[in-house]
């Protein structure tokens, strides 16, 4: 069947992560011919979502191709439920709500496409760079999002909410008249002066530490705790430039979707590469996944014009431009080399409650500050069924940090504080029990790199941050280079805006094309 | 904004590159067909609101997207589905081979609920076809789906298996209706849009006036 694929393109993608797959949509949009290859069998690449059983292949891959381990490394997964539960146990928990069911391995193994676990779990300011584009692109129709209910944070040893919206402000009970009159002047500081002001204000202090700031300008200990860690998601190093950067990111995205400034993707992160990958078919991309390459060329042909030449399974396939990620890339491709970096600690838990209960599914961002005074905050990310990331009666819980160790002695003592791991599931404990947990390490691959060779643009891999908003930017930069001069991702026309030749009658004018985008979008 | 329907239901093509999706769903929401059609890209999917039992159902009926064509649709695509035309062509037995490979590539990849039918399309080129009637009957019996053979050049049984289907997913929902399952257990979900209320300049301050 493969014998079909036509050899000749404008571009070829090989990957389909996040950036690579932006690349490919914008590319296929404006009109270029373009190839999207993987090379094994799923989208996503480290950006993937896997239902329990891919994950299961997934781990065990890690563990045996040395290949594999150059990006994912240390990889421990651990059960700490019983295979299958015996009845008695199920005998002794009938009375109980039965969305308290005791699990097994058994019973995660039966449900397993309920499970949609992210190897790069990211969210998406409301206001910022992916939300804008996916409404601009129109790509918005691919996909659906969850709006993260709480943002928590670690403080006095426990879990505390972080109040981030007026409303917030005014209705929590944490603190004081006072010190809700100080947070509203500082936040309103931040968010509401003009460039003049902020220059007026901050020229002192730019490179000093935004905590110094903060404490200059008369904030108590809980309010600093409050701004620097959860609002501007800092550390104590954090200098003052960034904080009133991050902190103003997380303002100004309030109030447009939800009570905090973040979204989820349903089903996953990994949904996000894919929506790309779709829009890039949908104007002609040819995809064909379990795809591998094996050798990879820059050629001069007869008019001077360069080329890149691909080896993928004994076919030879040609193109003016190859977009690659960075981990199918060939090294000697890659110039400067990349430079050395800290990689990332990650870990994800399967629990069976949320780590703070509350009335309506909650979906939470806790920003965990460093418990041994370094400088590595954790960002701990919570989904619920409600966003199809897991059964009923489940939770799954991403904890991210930058390494020191590796990944279990970095994000243990936090997940410690968070969950009971010794899950003895028939007893009612405070915390949610731990069920099931994989640790893992992944190379930091996200600095951007060229390459030798012009025509060929190499795509970093995930990073660490919060959202989306490094991987956009350096897909619009690639496009810029492959298409100078044309526009990145312009409003795809929602289907009833093409007109066909014995469909000829005149087209609807503007504003009713406008009511007639909000109706039919695919809403549920 | 007031709705225009009662009912709004996401169906998918799939089956085989060359069957007949595209020219299928151009029949059915443009009453068309045209072989110029076929290559036209920037298609994603078409609608059609039709009248069952006195209810308006807006059916939203998605192509493939030529990702099909080394079998790489993407997950996201089964996202949401409530129904689907396996579709395969009379005159390709391996077209018709296949449907048991995309049987199970949904049943990884969409709801367990999801209506399903199978369509033999082409049926007008009688003297080409390779895949009898009956066969395609057998198919669908074996897997407890409806069946039809269509012509989406001849506008046969077209408008029939998507009134067919529509109205066994109206079926099951309103089932699911009266045994008070809350309708909307996937709410809360929020689709972007570029015209929402939202696009004022932001500010944080605003958000009072909201509440």
């Amino acid at each position: 069947m493969d014998d079909d694929l036509p050899t000749d393109f404008q571009v070829i993608v090989v990957g389909t992560g996040m950036v690579e797959s932006i690349v490919a949509a914008a590319c296929s949009r404006i009109g270029k011919n373009v190839l999207h290859l993987d090379s094994s069998d799923h989208y996503g690449g480290l950006w993937a979502s896997y239902n329990f059983d891919g994950l299961q292949k997934f781990i065990k891959e890690v563990s045996e191709d040395p290949k594999r381990q150059e990006q994912v490394y240390n990889l421990s997964e651990k059960w700490y439920i019983e295979k299958d539960v015996s009845e008695e146990a199920e005998e002794n928990k009938t009375d109980a709500d039965p969305a308290k069911k005791i699990w097994s391995q058994t019973k995660f193994a039966a449900e397993y496409r309920k499970f949609n676990i992210d190897m790069t779990p990211k969210l998406l300011f409301s206001r910022g760079p992916l939300v804008e584009l996916l409404i601009s692109s129109n790509i918005a129709r691919y996909a659906e999002f969850r709006c993260v209910t709480r943002v928590l944070t670690w403080l006095d040893d426990r879990l505390m909410p972080v109040p981030c919206s007026r409303a917030d402000v005014f209705a929590t009970d944490s603190v004081s008249i006072l010190e809700k009159r100080q947070l509203m002047k500082m936040l309103t500081a931040i968010v509401g002066n003009t460039e003049e002001e902020m220059e007026q204000e901050f020229k002192d202090w730019n490179d000093k530490p935004f905590k110094d700031y903060l404490t200059h300008k008369g904030l108590t200990p809980n309010l600093i705790h409050y701004v620097l860690f959860a609002i501007a998601g800092g550390t104590d190093k954090m200098n003052c430039r960034d904080g009133v950067k991050e902190s103003k990111k997380f303002l100004m995205s309030l109030g447009r979707y939800g009570n905090t400034p973040f979204l989820w993707p349903m089903y996953g992160s990994g949904e996000l590469p894919q929506c790309f990958c779709r829009l890039c078919a949908v104007f002609g991309g040819v995809y064909c996944l379990n795809r591998p390459i094996d050798k990879v060329e820059h050629k001069v042909v007869d008019e001077g014009k360069s080329i890149v030449v691909i080896e993928s399974k004994s076919k030879t396939l040609n193109c003016d431009h190859l977009v690659i990620g960075i981990n199918e890339c060939p090294k000697e491709m890659i110039s400067p080399e990349p430079t050395e970096s800290t990689d990332i600690s990650k870990a994800v838990f399967v629990t069976n409650a949320s780590i703070m209960p509350s009335e309506k599914e909650p979906l939470t961002l806790l920003r965990f500050p460093s418990l041994d005074g370094t400088d590595h905050a954790v960002t701990v990310l919570e989904v619920g069924p409600a966003t199809g990331s897991c059964p009923k009666g489940l939770f799954v819980v991403y904890l991210i940090t930058s390494k020191v160790t590796d990944a279990e002695n970095d994000l243990m003592p936090y997940a410690q504080r968070i969950f009971d791991m010794n899950a003895d599931q028939s007893e009612t404990t405070e915390k949610p029990k731990c069920l099931w947990s994989v640790f893992y390490n992944v190379r930091d691959t996200s600095a951007p790199v060229a390459s030798l060779v012009d025509n060929v643009h190499v795509c970093s891999g995930p990073d660490s941050g919060l959202d989306f908003d490094r991987a956009v930017e350096q897909a619009e930069q690639i496009f810029k280079k492959i298409c100078p001069g044309e526009e990145f991702l312009p409003r795809a026309p929602d289907p009833e805006e093409i007109v066909f030749e014995d469909d000829a009658a005149p087209g609807p004018d503007f504003e009713r094309t406008l009511e007639d985008e909000e109706e039919q979008k695919p809403e549920e | 904004m007031a709705k225009t329907y009662d009912y709004l239901f996401k169906l998918l093509l799939i089956g085989d590159s060359g069957v007949g999706k595209t020219s299928i769903l151009f029949r059915f929401s443009e009453d068309a067909f045209n072989i110029s059609f076929i290559s036209t890209i920037g298609i994603d999917f078409k609608i059609r609101t039709i009248d069952l039992d006195g209810k308006k159902v807006k059916l939203q009926i998605w192509d493939t997207a030529g990702q099909e064509r080394f079998r790489t649709i993407t997950t996201a695509y089964y996202r949401g589905s409530m129904g689907i035309m396996l579709v395969y062509d009379v005159t390709n037995e391996k077209s018709f081979e296949n449907i048991k490979n995309w049987i199970r590539n949904i049943e990884e990849n969409a709801s367990a609920d999801v209506e399903k039918m199978i369509l033999g399309n082409k049926c007008d080129l009688d003297s080409k076809r390779q895949v009898s009637k009956e066969r395609g009957e057998q198919l669908a019996v074996e897997y407890q789906i409806k069946f039809v053979e269509t012509s989406a050049k001849d506008s046969l049984n077209v408008e029939y298996a998507f009134y067919t289907l529509a109205r066994d997913i109206k079926a099951k929902m309103e089932k699911k209706q009266e045994a008070s399952n809350p309708p909307g257990a996937r709410g809360g979900t929020h689709q972007l849009k570029s015209n929402d209320q939202q696009r004022k300049p932001p500010s944080w301050l605003s958000r009072c006036s909201i509440l």
